[in-house]
């Protein structure tokens, strides 16, 4: 096809409940990103450009080429935002680890709105609001109504609330996957099939990571990276530190691994596992090195907040998505 | 709450415990009908993901046998599902589910009438803990 | 759910789940559902008619899926697995819903019966769209046979194997062979002498070319599966590698010592002995008490630790008999002695027993009946007035009356109980014990003298208490086994294995400690671990333990169960009605 002639793809970057690395993943791509506007012209990027909500309104049913969503879904806007972007859009990405799995901002579901509410407007050392007012989201003065988004009680993720075409998984995804993908889909190249993970490989982190690994998979306690001599060289499990690796796609180019961190999670999970919290916590089980109960509830106990380690970034897409909050119980 | 029938997903091991559940049938003992059994070569089989699911799926409670200690067929895979098993629990108090609602037990191949008596007590003690809102709150979104 | 044409067959069981499950009820409700192509209730689906049903539909109605709820897989799975097999579909796509030892023999309320079974169909329903066909594995079998133990039973089949030509070795952990027998006398009820067939046996085992025994040592662990086992014995630090392709395991049983049991006075008093010290003195030909002189009055007592909820719940079978026995034994030595037998029931079931009973009883023996759940004999000192040395408060419920019974010797009939070792055997062979530590067959009447490890049998007195011809009976059937066995050369192994998908399989090796086979190696070269499918015993533990789902326990898979699970709490979604059956 003739480069001249052929058409820009236009190309939509929008954030939901998000830290802005996203963003700020898309624009370190450095000097590629001249490639990037070469191809295409992005026609809504919030961080970048003076694009409305209505402005978008106004484009045409799959308008936009591609839509990168990242950003979890948290409120009412995110998810308007999500549905209105689906409609305008031909693929729709998951973009980052909020958007795949619910991210960071996912943790909000170990509490619900009203505990979050109370802590942040009313509990919090540095508050002072003796007449308890919290967020509305319809509020009704003298001028007429002000409506500001709704705060949901779950956060979800963009699979939830609308068809996602493609997941490009990470926190944030690593520059050069993007570009990868983007230069992909901007060839022409034939995509792979709906809803597939882009920009990541289909084995795990342990493929990539360079560290020596052997069967020893044996633990008698376990450490937070500052609590153990770390040789540099040895598998952070065979030392008793929690990493992810094994149940994280590989893509990410091993960076926390090769900066001595363990692996988090933030890549999301393998190709044939639905919960990757529970994979690894029946992996991290079994190499208790115990068959006493007592014993292996004292191993256990040596990782503080369970569910916070296995559940970092994938609470919201996990099999228990969220935390039960304790039922008021009525008094007869 | 009265009238409350609770629904148990147990998982049981063919050698041992799957025996017993049969012996106790053969036997004609008489026990609640609130379990239904799903078998494994292995208690060590039981993946925390099947816990997980059928809570998600709306048992009120999950039982999970395998053979006592040091007898399994298959040397230690009870031990294996043992340390899981802490691990369930520990990670469904954080989620803020009563962990009596999991219990695993050890039940060997002659021990049909321990099953039954198993089987009571197991629905008895989650009963006692009313329905199990999992389900609900994971499928209304809010 | 995957798209499948599905047959789902409802069994009655004759009654068995009919009368306590609506199998009409759910077989129409299953119909309805998606993917059921034909759903079906009968009376015997085991039977030849019923799985010729399976076998005619499968090829008219094309199915590629079956489900039978009915008895315990357990019982009949194979059976259907074969009917599969016959039509031309790989066994493999087949699921059993446990209605009858799980459901129907259980419950007492239909209507929740009905409903709990209906939960386990769609179980199985759901699950078994998701199996896959699976290839048998053969193997070539090993002709030679180990056998553990050289008692009357081991050393029967090791006269049968050898004398068919095939190669035994014979391992006994005591410094002779012989076993429980070689501790007897006489035998009941023809009152023979043990040692006139058993010294023969000893020594054709001994001579016997194809068989080589070893004495004094012990089996401690067995590797392996079916046609190929191996094992390690020696004695003085000389090892020797054995390599055969069955076990039959004829370890015997060892005595319980009454020591405890404070009625008896055993261990207290010098003259209560038990049954085994008895056949002792009857071998040296000199019965007398521990004070050199001859006994006037001998008392034998049955059920001593047998039919005891705190010792042993069982009945020890012979003991009865062989009461009978020392009763004949007796009064032929001592022809003025009294003799009294206090039983509890006399059970002397076996040939010829009844009529010994019946012989024993114009002996001038007093029989004297307790009530072993209400009140136990109690031996006692007697006084320096009385003419015996101990006394025996009992009561006797035939009478009603309390008596009091002389007695020089106190003969204990004691229990008979697993080896102490029996555990060790057990985890070496690879075959499970009941409570009270005997070993289990794989079915008393389908099956009762193999187990559920394929390859290895057990036979006589470790599953159970019995008699000499029993055991002898049960050595023989067990040789056939094994030589049916050999003669057909190869043996099919399961392979509801472990597989490790080498596209997903990222190296870390959580996995290769698990396997307690050591089936699951690591290869260097391609950074994947390898699990070898026929050391692999299908236990699954490391399907659970792979943290990215790399390894798939076959037959067993995260897809399969997990719907399992989905069909067990979820009504099933209903066919529209306009798709029926004419699906090309």
């Amino acid at each position: 096809m003739d480069k001249e002639n052929k058409e820009k793809l236009k190309l939509a970057v929008y954030w939901g409940a998000a830290c802005g690395g996203c963003c700020v993943s898309v624009l370190d791509v450095h000097e590629k990103l001249l490639d990037i506007v070469a191809a295409a012209d992005l026609v809504f990027w919030p961080i970048a450009l003076d694009v409305k909500y209505a402005d978008v309104q106004k484009m045409p049913e799959g308008h936009i080429d591609v839509c990168l969503f990242n950003g979890a879904i948290r409120n009412s806007e995110n998810e308007l935002m999500a549905v209105m972007l689906r409609q305008k859009s031909k693929i729709m990405v998951a973009y980052g680890a909020c958007a795949q799995m619910g991210g960071i901002p996912g943790l909000g579901n170990f509490h619900d709105r009203k505990s979050i509410f109370d802590r942040v407007y009313k509990d919090s050392e540095s508050t002072e609001n003796a007449e308890g007012i919290t967020p509305q989201p319809k509020y009704d003065v003298k001028e007429g109504r002000l409506d500001i988004p709704a705060f949901y009680n779950d956060v979800k993720t963009l699979r939830d609330v609308v068809c996602v075409d493609y997941f490009i998984p990470g926190c944030p995804p690593q520059s050069e996957r993007l570009l990868e993908v983007f230069m992909a889909i901007s060839s022409g190249a034939e995509l792979p099939s709906k809803e597939s993970v882009l920009g990541a490989l289909d084995k795990s982190q342990c493929d990539e990571c360079k560290r020596k690994k052997t069967d020893n998979k044996k633990v008698d306690r376990f450490y937070r990276p500052w609590e153990i001599e770390d040789d540099g060289e040895t598998c952070f499990l065979e030392q008793g530190v929690v990493c992810m690796g094994p149940a994280t796609r590989g893509g990410c180019g091993v960076r926390c691994i090769e900066g001595n961190a363990p692996c988090r999670g933030c890549y999301g999970p393998p190709p044939d596992v639905t919960d990757p919290g529970a994979k690894m916590m029946s992996a991290i089980a079994t190499m208790i090195d115990s068959n006493d109960e007592e014993e292996i509830t004292e191993i256990m106990a040596s990782i503080d907040d369970i569910a916070g380690t296995f559940y970092r970034f994938s609470l919201p897409s996990s099999i228990l998505r969220r935390k039960l909050m304790p039922e008021v119980v009525e008094v007869d | 709450m009265a009238n409350f029938e609770p629904k148990i997903v147990a998982f049981l091991c063919n050698w041992c415990s799957y025996t017993g559940a049969d012996l106790a049938g053969t036997s004609r003992m008489k026990y609640a009908h609130n379990i239904r059994i799903i078998r494994v070569m292995c208690s060590g089989r039981v993946d925390p993901t099947f816990v997980l699911k059928s809570l998600r799926e709306g048992a009120d409670g999950v039982l999970i046998c395998g053979c006592h200690p040091g007898d399994c067929h298959y040397h230690e895979g009870n031990y294996k599902c043992l340390r899981r098993y802490e691990f369930i629990k520990q990670y469904l108090t954080e989620m803020g589910i009563d962990k009596k609602r999991i219990r695993l037990d050890w039940i060997s191949a002659s021990e049909g009438k321990q099953f039954a008596e198993l089987a009571d007590a197991m629905t008895e003690q989650v009963a006692e803990l009313g329905p199990c809102r999992v389900r609900s709150i994971m499928e209304n979104v809010t | 759910m995957k798209d499948s044409r599905i047959g789902v067959y409802i069994c009655w069981c004759g009654t068995n789940i009919a009368k306590m499950v609506d199998v009409e009820k759910i077989a129409e409700d299953i119909g309805r559902l998606e993917n059921v192509v034909i759903a079906r209730n009968y009376k015997y689906m085991c039977s030849d008619p019923g799985q010729d049903l399976i076998i005619k539909d499968i090829k008219e109605h094309e199915l590629d899926r079956v489900v039978v709820a009915a008895c315990s897989p357990r019982i009949h799975e194979l059976t259907f697995r074969k009917a599969l097999e016959n039509a031309g579909l790989n066994q493999y796509l087949f699921e059993m819903a446990n209605i009858r030892e799980h459901v129907s023999w259980v419950h007492t309320d239909r209507e929740e019966a009905t409903k709990k079974a209906a939960d386990l169909v769609r179980a199985a329903l759901k699950r078994v769209s998701y199996h896959e066909p699976l290839d048998k594995l053969s193997v070539a079998i090993n002709p030679a046979t180990l056998i553990v133990g050289g008692g009357v039973a081991g050393m029967s089949a090791a006269f049968r194997l050898a004398e068919a030509g095939k190669k035994v070795y014979l391992v006994e952990k005591e410094a002779d062979l012989g076993g429980q027998a070689a501790r007897l006398d006489l035998s009941f009820p023809y009152l023979n002498t043990v040692s006139s067939f058993l010294q023969p046996l000893i020594r054709k085992v001994k001579e016997h070319k194809n068989i080589k025994v070893f004495t004094g040592q012990s089996i401690s662990e067995i590797t392996g599966y079916v046609g190929n086992f191996k094992t390690t014995t020696g004695i003085n630090g000389k090892l020797e590698d054995l390599e055969f392709g069955h076990i039959i395991v004829a370890t015997g049983l060892s005595n319980y010592d009454p020591s405890p049991f404070k009625n008896y006075g055993y261990g207290r008093l010098p003259d209560v002995i038990t049954s085994i010290e008895f056949e002792k003195m009857l071998r040296s030909g000199n019965i007398k008490c521990s004070d050199g002189k001859p006994p006037r009055h001998i008392a034998i007592i049955h059920c001593v630790g047998s039919r005891n909820e705190n010792i042993h719940e069982y009945c020890s079978r012979t003991c009865c008999a062989t009461a009978l026995k020392y009763a004949n034994q007796l009064r032929a030595t001592f022809p003025g002695a009294g003799i009294y037998d206090l039983y509890a029931d006399m059970r002397a079931f076996s040939k010829a027993c009844e009529e010994l009973y019946t012989k024993t009883s114009t002996k001038d023996v007093m029989f004297l009946m307790f009530d072993p759940e209400r009140s136990l004999p109690e031996v006692k000192q007697a006084g320096w007035k009385d003419e015996c040395n101990m006394l025996i408060d009992m009561h006797e419920i035939l009478s009603g009356e309390n008596v009091e019974v002389p007695a020089d010797m106190v003969i204990l009939m004691t229990a008979v109980e697993a080896q102490k070792d029996a555990k060790d055997i057990a985890h070496a062979a690879g075959i499970s014990m009941c409570g009270n530590h005997f070993y289990i067959e794989k079915h008393p009447k389908l099956d009762p003298v193999a187990t559920t490890t394929d390859g290895v049998f057990i036979v006589g007195t470790c599953q159970g208490p019995k008699d000499i011809p029993e055991s002898i009976t049960q050595a023989w059937a067990a040789a056939a086994r094994v030589l049916a066995g050999i003669s057909r050369g190869t043996v099919t192994v399961e392979v509801t294995t472990a597989v490790v998908n080498e596209e997903i399989c990222c190296g870390c090796q959580t996995c290769i400690s698990v396997c307690p086979y050591t089936a699951i190696s690591f290869n260097e070269e391609k950074n994947v671990s390898e699990v070898n499918e026929v050391l692999c015993k299908g236990c699954g533990t490391c399907g659970s333990t792979c943290p990215t789902g790399a390894i798939r326990s076959r037959h067993f898979t995260d897809m399969q169960i997990l719907s399992q699970i989905e069909g067990m709490l979820n009504e099933g979604k209903v066919k529209e009605t306009h798709k029926i059956l004419e699906e090309a």
